[in-house]
């Protein structure tokens, strides 16, 4: 030690800087903090956890954005939780509250500037992922714009885990609060899962659910993306962080009368906004398009995104949502066969378009269904619903996995619809579980669909039943038009428009299984121009149900 | 008086660790000696605002620390080394002594100098840029003594300071005390009474939560005149005779 009383100059190479008292606080925390150590880790995380299964979906801005949301933070949550605890607890663990404890900044301005400097880091590693993934779905040229509703409800998880941990370290220091942080953190947002899945209407609240049970398309596609569950969402995680940051203020040794006061209201203020979300989540409808909220809801988000479809310009027309152009000639080649063998048959459709899937129906496990494909309109249109089906590309799925899906699930039902068997519901509205019962005056229509069907190739064989009632088309269309599962959360149970199964009570003798196959192998055995010419003349009677077996060529 | 102590008491449960104490203290270096337990450091967390009197007044700085607004008056002219110093092990030396600079409210401008300045008056010059977990016990210490001294304080409470430090450094240390003392309240809890006869204007000797001695090391040296008191040096047997004097007079009950 030196005796010289004199001001020291320093050398220049270890001289502090002269910002401002607390940004430069902040400065130190910032590049000390040992949230540094956990960068590349989360970095790791992000990559396996959000950007490859990103990368594996279409680029579609909802999906990317919803894998942001629900991936990215049940893997980040926990470890920012246990980050967050081993920041607060610093100073106990370090054994520096008595010396930190009696500086004239109140102790609790310098653990909000710990907490911010271990928040800003997670922040900008997470946004620096959300910029990587967003850039290469940009560059993958999809449609429309990104969602920044996902990446704001993610970006305020992360504050508010930071802060959760942090607190709870403050509060309790000690070599495994981090630890304990962290799992209860991860056992709240398992907890949540399970609650959303058990409809528990509260639980919308979840800041992993992006909007419910939605397949992708419904949101931010076809219509605009609902942000009522995110701003509850960001109110809820808001709330939980000033609550968490406001108690550190309220001890005794936290600061003066008015910074405790201060403190108090911070708690008080995100009591109240973590409260009324969760209040506004109570009152959450699941509606077609996404989640609304009505004390939140714009009616202006209802209106149908506009836009130019995308069309092929082949003798039917097949236009999609420009979202899916680049599945354009996928869903021409799988549709064509099928297109050209029903052109110019009265009713059949002289134009494809895509639609979105409208259905909600069941309310138990979130559980929604999707209408199929359906004919209608003059000249006729097939409205086609792509929800559910996996896409060239989309985990790796092959382009002939997505045609064989398409027209096995999609080609029996417009069948099914051009000959006359009921097959659900005008497009728009959707109706799922067909449950519907067949009488005799369907064996006909039976019969010709199941050739159609195998002429087209468009399911493998099947059996006819036989009995006293007419057979059902059990298995070909079985899983129905979109009855697959949504990303997001929640199972589907979808029972799509192809679904025959079952016979009903119609009326009059049932003809034998014999006599049914036999009908379906003699005009699958006409030539091509003969079955057209045949169903030319009598597709309206076949429609009516005044074709029987016995008149089939 | 920066110091004006009144029938202080600290209780932790049924101990009671300080007991009724008197002190004064104005510019200049005090120490405080006492055996372990006597309540030396109890006594000083009281005088640097960690923990309040359970009863008795207090005045530091001219000001009553009860209140928040004069407490955080006083942190900002006080300089506090605890006896068991925790740090920041990712902290280089200077990023440390800057840190309880800023925390101290010292105005920005004036942060780098002084950093500057308490780095050095420690001898950590060539350390300042070395991260705290590389530093031996030694200059932790002195990094520790460095962020007490770093505003210049008015009051200067240092437990055990010179812990660790090696012979050469105990005598740069003393230097750098009696110079703090010259404006300055400096009071020093230590075991080592060659330090405070080194360095110490008074001393105060503290038994069983009490002070049973106040004066100037020469007047503590002359208190084992007369007396078969043990130790190797003058100040160590007035250490000894004022101890077994307010022992006996404890357990007589019979005045020191």
């Amino acid at each position: 030690m030196t005796t010289a009383t004199a001001p020291v100059t320093a050398p220049r190479a270890w001289r502090v800087s002269s910002a401002a008292g607390p940004a430069r606080l902040l400065r130190i925390e910032l590049r000390r903090s040992p949230m540094l150590w956990l960068l590349p880790v989360l970095a790791v995380l992000f990559y396996v956890s959000t950007y490859r299964p990103a990368m594996d979906n279409p680029p579609f801005w909802n999906i990317r954005s919803g894998t942001i949301q629900s991936h990215t933070m049940l893997v980040f949550a926990p470890l920012l939780a246990g980050a967050g605890a081993w920041v607060g607890s610093r100073d106990g663990r370090r054994g520096l509250a008595d010396l930190v404890g009696v500086t004239a900044v109140p102790r609790w301005a310098g653990q909000v500037a710990s907490w911010a400097a271990a928040a800003i880091w997670a922040e900008a590693l997470y946004l620096a992922g959300v910029a990587v993934v967003y850039g290469v779905t940009a560059h993958q040229g999809a449609w429309g714009g990104p969602l920044w509703w996902p990446v704001t409800v993610g970006a305020a998880t992360v504050a508010a885990s930071c802060a959760v941990g942090f607190a709870a370290g403050a509060r309790l220091p000690g070599r495994f609060t981090a630890g304990l942080a962290a799992l209860v953190v991860f056992l709240a947002l398992a907890g949540g899962a399970f609650a959303i899945q058990d409809n528990a209407t509260y639980a919308q609240i979840w800041p992993l659910n992006v909007q419910g049970p939605f397949p992708p398309d419904s949101y931010g596609i076809f219509y605009p993306y609902l942000p009522d569950l995110a701003i509850a969402q960001v109110m809820f995680l808001a709330g939980l962080a000033a609550v968490a940051l406001g108690v550190l203020g309220l001890p005794a040794g936290a600061g003066g009368r008015w910074l405790r006061a201060a403190a108090a209201a911070v708690t008080v203020a995100g009591l109240a906004a973590a409260g009324t979300a969760v209040g506004l989540a109570g009152t959450a409808r699941v509606e077609p398009h996404g989640i609304v909220i009505p004390a939140l809801h714009d009616a202006a988000s209802d209106r149908a995104t506009p836009y130019t479809p995308a069309c092929s310009h082949g003798a039917v027309p097949v236009c999609l949502q420009p979202a899916y152009r680049a599945y354009l000639p996928e869903v021409t080649a799988a549709l064509g066969p099928l297109l050209g063998q029903l052109a110019g048959l009265p009713g059949a459709p002289a134009r494809v378009t895509q639609v979105v899937v409208t259905t909600v129906t069941s309310a138990r496990e979130n559980g929604i269904g999707f209408g199929g494909p359906v004919i209608s309109g003059r000249p006729p249109v097939l409205y086609l619903p792509l929800s559910g089906l996996t896409l060239p590309g989309e985990g790796n799925a092959p382009a002939a996995q997505f045609t064989a899906n398409l027209t096995g699930q999609d080609g029996t039902a417009i069948v099914n619809d051009l000959v006359g068997l009921p097959s659900g519901a005008p497009a728009g509205t959707g109706v799922t579980g067909v449950n519907f019962e067949l009488g005799p005056r369907h064996a006909a229509q039976f019969a010709i669909a199941n050739a159609l069907d195998r002429v087209l190739n468009l399911t493998g064989p099947w059996s006819v039943p036989s009995g006293a009632h007419p057979p059902g088309r059990s298995s070909g269309a079985g899983t129905g038009g979109n009855g697959a599962a949504a990303s997001g959360s929640g199972a589907l149970a979808g029972s799509g428009a192809g679904a025959r199964s079952g016979a009903g009570a119609g009326g009059g003798a049932a003809p034998s299984a014999a006599q049914q196959q036999a009908a379906v192998d003699r005009f699958a055995t006409l030539s091509a121009a003969a079955r057209h010419a045949w169903l030319v003349i009598h597709l309206a009677a076949l429609r009516a149900g005044r074709v029987t077996l016995s008149e089939i060529p | 008086m920066n110091v004006e102590v009144a029938g202080v008491t600290r209780r932790f449960g049924r101990t009671k660790a300080v007991a009724g104490v008197d002190l004064a203290a104005g510019p200049g270096v005090l120490g405080l000696l006492g055996p372990n337990g006597a309540g030396k450091t109890s006594l000083l967390r009281m005088l640097a605002t960690v923990i309040p009197p359970s009863s008795g007044t207090l005045r530091l700085l001219g000001r009553d620390p009860r209140g928040y607004a004069q407490r955080k008056q006083v942190r900002r002219r006080l300089g506090y080394l605890p006896q068991s110093l925790g740090y920041y092990p990712g902290f280089t030396v200077a990023e440390f002594v800057e840190y309880f600079a800023l925390l101290k409210e010292m105005p920005p401008g004036r942060v780098p100098g002084a950093v500057a300045a308490a780095v050095e008056r420690v001898d950590l010059g060539d350390k300042a840029r070395a991260r705290l977990r590389t530093l031996s016990g030694g200059m932790l210490r002195r990094a520790g003594i460095a962020q007490a001294i770093v505003n210049d304080p008015d009051l200067l409470l240092l437990d055990e300071p010179t812990a660790g430090l090696d012979p050469e450094q105990r005598v740069a240390f003393r230097t750098l005390l009696r110079d703090m003392g010259q404006r300055a309240t400096v009071i020093v809890s230590t075991h080592l009474v060659e330090d405070v006869g080194a360095a110490c204007s008074q001393v105060a000797l503290m038994d069983a939560g009490r002070i049973v001695f106040h004066g100037t090391p020469d007047e503590l040296t002359a208190r084992a005149e007369g007396t078969d008191a043990a130790g190797d040096a003058p100040l160590e047997r007035g250490y000894s005779a004022v101890l077994a004097a307010a022992r006996h007079a404890a357990t007589t009950g019979t005045p020191a």
